[in-house]
Parts: C-alpha cells; structure tokens; sequence
C-alpha cells in the first residue's frame, strides 16, 4: 500500500507520463515518476514495433489517490467494518463529508466539484454530458424514432422496453452497494435510444473500482447477465464509478492522440495493446478526427487490437 | 462473523442471476485467519448460470467476492459446489 503506480504500454516515455497523468487526475507530469520496464522497440518494415512498459507512480509530494473506502476506512477496514453494520454505515456516511476536500488534494489546485469537472469532460465527448441530474432513476422511456446505428450481436433482435432494463441495472447496483454495506448514488439512464448508462457516484462507492478498474469491469459483467437473465434482452450498457471511466478514456484519447501524431511524422504503423471494443472505439474516434492517418483492428477477440497507420495521402 | 460482507455479496449477485432462489445456498468457510472460501450451491439447473460461458460469471463474482473480503481485510475464494 506504499505508493500507488500504474503500468503503461507505450511508444514513449512521454506518451506513458501523459496517459499517467490523465489517469491519476494530476495537473503536470512533474507529479510523476518514471520507471522504464520495458524499453519500447522500433518496429521493422513498418509494422507494429513494440510499446515499452513503464510504471509510473505519483511523485511523493501530492496525496496519494486511494482507491478503497471511505475516509476513514482506509486503515481501519481490516475488522472494522465488520463488527457493526451501524458503526461502519456512520463513519462512512461522515466521510462523504469529505469528498470535496479529498477530490481537492486530489486534483492539485484544480478547484470546483468533481461533478462540475466530469460533467466537463462528458460534454467534451461530443456534446452527450451526463447531466444526470438528481433524479435517481432517470430510466426515460422515449423510444420512439431510434438512431440508426450498425446492429451488435445481443441487440438486433427486439429491443424490449429499455427503461425496464435501465430500471433493472439500476436495481441491481443499488442492492450491491448495500451488499457491501457502502454508500453511493446510482444514477441510470437511456442514451440514444439503445445505450444504458449507469454511473456511480459517492467516494465510498469507489471501493468498487480496483485496479485497472477490475472490479469495476467484473460489475458489468454482471450487470449485464442480471439484465439478460431478468429482461432476456442485453442493451448496450455502459458503467462508471466515482468517474474512473471517463477519467481513463480521457488519458486513453490523449494518448491515442499522441501516437497518431507520432505515426503522422514517422509513416509507421503502430499497433496498439489488445482492447475491448468500448476502448478501440475511442482511439478510432480521435484517429479519425487527424488528417493523415487512418486506423483499423486486427486479431480476434479478446486480444483484438488497433492499428494506426498512414493514411494515402493523394 | 468473518466474511459477512462476502456472504452477502455473493448471496445477493448469485440470488440476482439463478432462477431458483429457494434452492441458492451460500456459506462461509474460514480457511485461515484471513481466509474464507464462499460455497455456493444452486438448484442444478442454475449452476450454469452462475458459472457462465467459459466461466466468465464466475470469474465476476468471484473479483466482487474478493472486493467484499477487502472491505473486512480478507482473502475470499469462491466454489461452485455441484
């Protein structure tokens, strides 16, 4: 529990200390350290080359991210929590309290909310901000005139009542968090007509993330089979805690950014890491919006990959 | 008692997934000081359920079950006893 560290693949030092940087919510890339693992190699006749990995940690000076419980339970969980549901529910429902201040050491002198702040980032990703609101629930029905969009697996058949699956993956968080014994707030709704959003918010709740986001991702997972198993349906659905979502597709754009460019000046193609689906289409997205280069996934799944490649340019 | 919060966990996201509630069973066995292993019994036609295609339900609960034994400063594995 000394210092908390992430391990980066990337072409360059300078691409890991950005993506660290985004990811662990820091203001410059002097707040990090660097630890070369792997030094990244050239790729010969143009293909692929080989991302080195470094290990990047939050220098000392700034307050480490914790990534569990709630303020006061860092230390004191061993046991703690579970000798009384009444006295862990109370300390944790003071440490709430302390979310702001928390996200302010956090974030360095970036001030304001964090709620302020995300609802920044979510506009930012073409114009969808979550503005969830206060509504708890906020499963709307209006189904009518849906998008067009390519078919996926689980969903071409019928599209059964989304709002009756948001309703059920917002049940179902909400009777994990209890589960656990935390506190949060579950905030469910329908975008686009086929996509559930589901967001959990509170710094309690946060426990749920893990690292890499593990615990998080097995979450969906389930999340997604409680659906299907209670709806028989299976909309796209997509999970955020405590902002860990946004926050890592904001480091993964600048880093997709970053080697676009870099792919731009060199000619070469890159090949990215193996990513879920949800995660290339974020770097073909922000490929797409660079001239020069053009972006395409190779291999099959679960280790499909993107590569990003010189565009012709006549 | 040790591993309450695993219990729980594993008891509400298995009761979440079978069809048959009544015959779920989930117990906790203490392993060692730090150790419980969740036992999780179905009626025979959910034990797929809570397996999954290439154990990838099971995979999910059992890094939640492991989430929930942190909250208590354990170690949690989960067994699917058939």
């Amino acid at each position: 529990m000394s210092e908390e560290w992430l391990e980066i693949r990337a072409r360059s030092r300078e691409d890991a200390v950005a993506a660290a940087v985004a990811e662990l919510g820091l203001d410059s890339a002097k707040q990090v350290n660097v630890e070369v693992v792997e030094e990244p190699q050239k790729g010969l006749l143009g293909f692929g080359g080989k991302d080195g990995l470094f290990r990047v940690s939050k220098a000392r000076s700034s307050s480490r991210r914790r990534r569990r419980g709630g303020g006061s339970s860092s230390g004191s969980s061993k046991g703690g929590s579970s000798g009384g549901k009444g006295g862990g529910k109370q300390s944790r429902d003071g440490s709430s309290e302390s979310q702001g201040r928390r996200d302010g050491n956090r974030n360095g002198n970036r001030s304001g909310n964090r709620n302020g702040d995300r609802q920044q980032r979510g506009s930012r990703q073409d114009g969808r901000s979550r503005s969830g609101g206060s509504g708890k629930t906020k499963a709307e029905s209006s189904r009518q005139a849906p998008k067009p969009k390519e078919p996926r697996k689980e969903e071409e058949a019928d599209m059964p009542d989304l709002s009756e699956q948001a309703t059920v993956v917002n049940d179902f968080l909400v009777g994990l968090l209890e589960a656990f014994g935390l506190e949060g707030d579950v905030e469910t709704s329908v975008k686009d007509d086929d996509i559930i959003i589901a967001n959990v918010t509170g710094e309690q709740a946060e426990a749920l993330i893990g690292p890499k986001g593990q615990i998080l991702q097995a979450i969906l997972e389930l999340t997604r089979t409680v659906v299907q198993r209670k709806t028989q349906a299976g909309a796209r659905i997509r999970l955020d805690i405590g902002g860990y979502t946004e926050r890592r597709r904001e480091a993964l754009r600048i880093y997709a950014g970053r080697l676009a460019e870099q792919v731009v000046e060199d000619g070469e193609e890159v090949m990215l890491e193996p990513m879920n689906p949800a995660d290339r289409k974020v770097v073909h997205d922000v490929v797409a919006e660079i001239d020069g280069v053009r972006s395409y996934s190779e291999g099959e799944e679960p280790r499909r990959s993107v590569v990003i490649s010189p565009s012709p340019t006549d | 008692m040790k591993g309450e919060i695993v219990h729980k966990v594993v008891e509400y996201v298995s009761g979440e997934i079978v069809s048959d509630r009544d015959e779920l069973s989930v117990t906790i066995v203490e392993e060692g000081p730090d150790e419980v292993v969740a036992e999780v019994r179905t009626a025979k036609g959910d034990m797929g359920r809570v397996i999954g295609r290439r154990g990838r339900v099971a995979k999910a609960i059992r890094t939640v079950a492991q989430a929930a034994a942190d909250e208590e400063g354990l170690e949690a594995g989960v067994e699917f006893v058939d």
